[in-house]
């Protein structure tokens, strides 16, 4: 159907914006600084952009 | 598969080590979750259990990322409403009409049900009404503790009730069971817990008075007052009711839309919705700082499934299930209100299934009635969303709620009222023919 297909769009669009803003947060943030967080923000993008890329 | 016992108490072992140290000296629980997951995932590989072990780390961060995807659109959704006065409002409205601080606080859990009991997940319940019910119950003159205590209260309530309650859901589904005369079996107990409860957090606590309480609410757009107001601050949630009742109703002529979608196409109407003039990149900057906000949520979910995905591939998942369901009947009553919540703690709904699902198996065959032992189990596993490692709905609660203190101390403050909640369900568990009348 023409909607859920639409709805599947919307859903990697919503993904890759988040997994952009994650990114950006690795080397740009205001609270929780330090190199844990930038691991974590790392591995927590993955994800996100995987689905924007169509991977999974 | 040659792999003993032993062998995967070690690995549980090794990664219950890993967590503690790595919360400890790495001060953050993600992070530690997702190396005890990695630590699970050396030990099988080194076993020669899994030949693909990145494989098992990445789809592990797929586990609950559509879990992750409603936390963000939820959180950007109230936070884009309440930019625009609406929350203030409603706290306005509420305290000029009601003057009966009981019954406030009885509103305030009613309202704090609906959410989670149309979505099956106290989370939502917190995002959409935990900082605006946490508002008033403060102006109830309710302590800061007492009044972070009855918001997560009330949201494990809310995962509980019917018509969802997506542990019964599962393990109805898991043991070819009807998903069928459930209703009055969780609300009854929800009610006599959510009672409790009000009477626990209300008791001696004397309201402000009203004047007092309006002068310290921040001032809103007069373009909120009179009926143009009311439908700007209704409109973005009756918005949302309506797609949760929709997709409830008439479910095989509605698109599926998935609840982050659903937040989204809320956050427009709040956003057509709001009177202040809202420039974009104020908008953006809003849903900036709201990744910012939500991140440890989302980090710890992502983390969770590494985890859960780990202890699935290294067999600790089912070592935690069958060493449980294999104890004798006397020993399952003593110990299902510690390692029920535990299990909801560390593999979230994964516990209806690891350890719920048996538990029916096992009961059945002693004849007792599976309908009220199911939904006694469904009343314990939300006990744990307070519970590490993940502890979702306990973060979420301290988050909106702002609070100040230490973890430890808001899990002694709702220690009565989830002991009272979890009895109930023991009692169920225990004499499930007292309540076969209610099934």
């Amino acid at each position: 159907m023409l909607i859920e297909s639409i709805i599947h769009y919307i859903y990697i669009a919503l993904a890759g914006i988040f997994g952009i803003m994650l990114l950006v947060k690795v080397f740009k943030r205001e609270k929780r600084q330090g190199i844990v967080y930038d691991i974590v923000y790392a591995y927590c993008c993955v994800p996100f952009l995987m689905r924007l890329l169509g991977i999974k | 598969m040659d792999y003993t016992v032993l062998e995967v108490v070690i690995i549980f072992v090794a990664m219950a080590a890993t967590f503690v140290l790595g919360s400890k000296y790495l001060k953050s629980t993600e992070i530690s979750m997702a190396l005890a997951g990695v630590v699970a995932i050396i030990f099988s590989t080194l076993h020669g259990w899994t030949t693909t072990p990145v494989k098992l780390l990445v789809e592990g961060l797929f586990t609950n990322m559509d879990l992750a995807m409603t936390f963000i659109c939820a959180t950007i959704f109230i936070n884009i409403y309440s930019s625009s006065g609406a929350m203030t409002t409603i706290t306005r409205n509420i305290v000029e009409r009601i003057n009966n601080k009981w019954l406030i606080l009885i509103c305030m859990g009613i309202l704090m049900l609906i959410p989670g009991a149309i979505t099956g997940a106290g989370s939502v319940s917190v995002f959409v009404l935990g900082t605006l019910v946490y508002s008033i119950v403060r102006f109830m003159g309710v302590s800061e503790k007492k009044a972070t205590a009855f918001v997560f209260m009330f949201a494990i309530f809310s995962a509980a009730c019917p018509p969802i309650n997506l542990w019964t859901m599962l393990m109805t589904a898991q043991a070819n069971m009807p998903y069928v005369g459930f209703e009055l079996l969780l609300l009854l107990p929800i009610i006599i817990a959510g009672a409790f409860t009000i009477l626990y957090c209300g008791w001696g606590s004397k309201r402000a008075p009203k004047e007092e309480i309006l002068a310290t609410l921040p001032e809103v757009n007069a373009k909120m007052y009179g009926f143009g107001g009311l439908v700007r601050v209704l409109l973005p949630l009756l918005t949302l009711v309506v797609l949760f009742v929709l997709t409830l109703v008439i479910p095989f002529s509605m698109p599926v839309l998935g609840l982050p979608l659903m937040f989204i196409i809320c956050t427009v109407v709040a956003i057509l919705c709001n009177p202040n003039k809202t420039s974009v990149k104020e908008y953006a900057k809003v849903i900036s700082d709201t990744m910012e906000q939500v991140f440890p949520l989302v980090a710890t979910v992502l983390s969770v499934g590494i985890m859960q995905n780990a202890m699935a591939a290294s067999g600790v998942k089912g070592l935690i299930g069958t060493a449980f369901v294999l104890l004798p009947f006397v020993w399952i009553y003593a110990l299902i209100l510690i390692v029920g919540p535990f299990a909801q703690g560390s593999m979230s709904y994964g516990s209806a299934v690891v350890i719920g699902t048996p538990l029916i198996f096992m009961f059945n065959t002693a004849g007792m009635n599976v309908t009220v032992v199911c939904a006694a189990l469904s009343l314990i596993f939300p006990i744990g969303d307070c519970l590490p490692p993940s502890r979702i709905v306990g973060r979420l609660v301290l988050e909106a709620t702002d609070y100040k203190d230490t973890y430890t101390s808001f899990l002694k403050q709702i220690f009565v009222p989830c002991l009272v909640f979890g009895l109930l369900a023991l009692i169920m568990l225990i004499k499930p023919a007292w309540f076969t009348f209610l099934a």
